[in-house]
């Protein structure tokens, strides 16, 4: 049955404006990200929104739901922490690639296999914006525009969705920014998808890395069904050119949810310091 | 559902997306400094929140198919007056916004004229046709505009202070 939205997307933007670049594909996934919020059917109190540290991690605040704006690469941590605690919220975390590969990437990799039932949002650009253009665990090994990195970083980059399926998370999507529709659907399908659900979106910097702006001739429509075996998906993404979007593994694997029971008073605590 | 109600579900969500695109463009605009660009942008928002009341006036007591985002005929992208984030730059001058609110305007043109074309029913082929005349008079206006707005020079983009310094 569909969902009748109550909220429109309006209704999940705030009254604070962006400063992101213009240009900048975080524009398109916050409007992505209203949309998809809108047509859940949840209320705005229902929904938390958690993210770390950096230009993209600001996206709580532009949004009229709850918002965790928490420490650099720590926001799935933060993210699970409130899914254990309020199994009743709707939670999605929110961040860039240098947030969750690089200073977050051990929380990835462990949310991925942990499997508790959250979306999160990487919105990729192969750079760190917010501290003017650096390398980022995502951006090619020859990419000499910065001077740190003057002959390029020289190592491989990570390649975000192979990473997540590797690590166990139940549902893998990429979208582009350009197609912010297409990322809201995305979205929307994470969220209501049981288990951890990791969505890549192809999200340009158009500041330190003007390029990217050519990434709209680049991307394109995956035409696989979404695999559901991690061998399916393993094999199709052998052949991923890191510009395919759509639903590229959808899996049935069990979230993770501790059996919430009191199983002690607070006298019995009490009990246990005075003995 | 009606296909009058299904073209003016798109006409309504056509105009709304592009009255919000240019309304968080001059926001986007006025944080970065760029006053003139960010005039310009607010009042092409505003001038698509007046076509916005229009066809919402003319859909009026008609029950309105709810679609989601993904179901516009536009599908994945943004509706044909939105204005493509990568199109834009904080260094952009008039003569940028106005040729980009002509394209986007030429495009609802020939978005509208194309459903007058193609719509198996009167009423919509008579709205749509009705529709794309008004966006011809907002692309002949805009040309105005552009007529009266120099070119700016090759280096416009160049930035004295760029923010990709980083030493």
């Amino acid at each position: 049955m569909t969902v009748q939205p109550n909220l429109t997307a309006q209704d999940f933007k705030s009254d604070i404006k962006p400063i992101w670049c213009p240009g900048c594909g975080d524009y398109a996934v916050l409007a992505a990200v209203t949309k998809a919020l809108a047509e859940t059917g949840r209320k705005r109190e229902d929904i938390a929104f958690i993210s770390g540290i950096g230009c993209s991690s600001r996206i709580p605040a532009y949004t009229n739901v709850y918002g965790f704006h928490g420490v650099h690469g720590r926001a799935l941590a933060i993210a699970a922490g409130v899914k254990l605690a309020r199994p009743d919220l709707t939670v999605v975390a929110a961040g860039g690639d240098g947030d969750g590969f690089s200073i977050g990437g051990n929380h990835f990799m462990h949310a991925c296999r942990r499997n508790v039932d959250m979306t999160y949002i990487i919105m990729d650009n192969e750079v760190y914006g917010m501290t003017k253009g650096q390398a980022s665990p995502t951006t090619a090994s020859d990419w000499c525009n910065s001077k740190l990195t003057p002959h390029g970083t020289g190592i491989s980059p990570v390649e975000p969705v192979r990473l997540a399926l590797a690590a166990g998370a139940n549902f893998i999507a990429r979208g582009f920014a350009g197609n912010p529709n297409e990322v809201a659907r995305l979205i929307v399908e994470g969220i209501n998808h049981p288990g951890f659900s990791f969505i890549q979106v192809l999200s340009p910097c158009v500041t330190y890395r003007p390029e990217q702006r050519e990434w709209k001739q680049a991307v394109h429509a995956s035409d696989a069904t979404p695999a559901q075996l991690i061998a399916e998906a393993m094999h199709q993404l052998a052949a991923d050119d890191g510009f395919t979007t759509g639903v590229l593994f959808a899996g049935n694997r069990q979230p993770f949810m501790p059996e919430r029971k009191i199983t002690a008073t607070f006298a019995d605590f009490e009990r246990k310091f005075e003995s | 559902m009606s296909e009058l109600a299904l073209f003016l579900a798109h006409a309504i969500a056509l105009e709304e997306e592009a009255a919000e695109r240019y309304a968080e463009l001059a926001d986007a605009m006025e944080v970065h400094n760029n006053k003139d660009v960010a005039d310009l942008f607010r009042k092409l928002s505003h001038y698509s929140s007046l076509h916005l009341a229009d066809v919402k006036k003319t859909a009026e007591g008609i029950e309105l198919p709810k679609l989601k985002p993904w179901e516009y005929e536009w599908a994945a992208t943004g509706g044909p007056e939105s204005t493509a984030a990568e199109d834009t730059h904080y260094l952009m001058t008039p003569y940028h916004c106005i040729h980009l609110a002509l394209k986007n305007e030429r495009q609802g043109h020939d978005y509208y004229a194309n459903a007058g074309k193609a719509s198996p029913d009167a009423e919509v082929r008579k709205l749509a046709l009705q529709f794309a005349e008004e966006e011809a008079e907002h692309v002949a206006t805009l040309e105005k505009w552009a007529a009266n707005v120099k070119e700016p020079a090759a280096d416009w983009a160049e930035d004295m202070d760029p923010p990709a310094e980083v030493e």
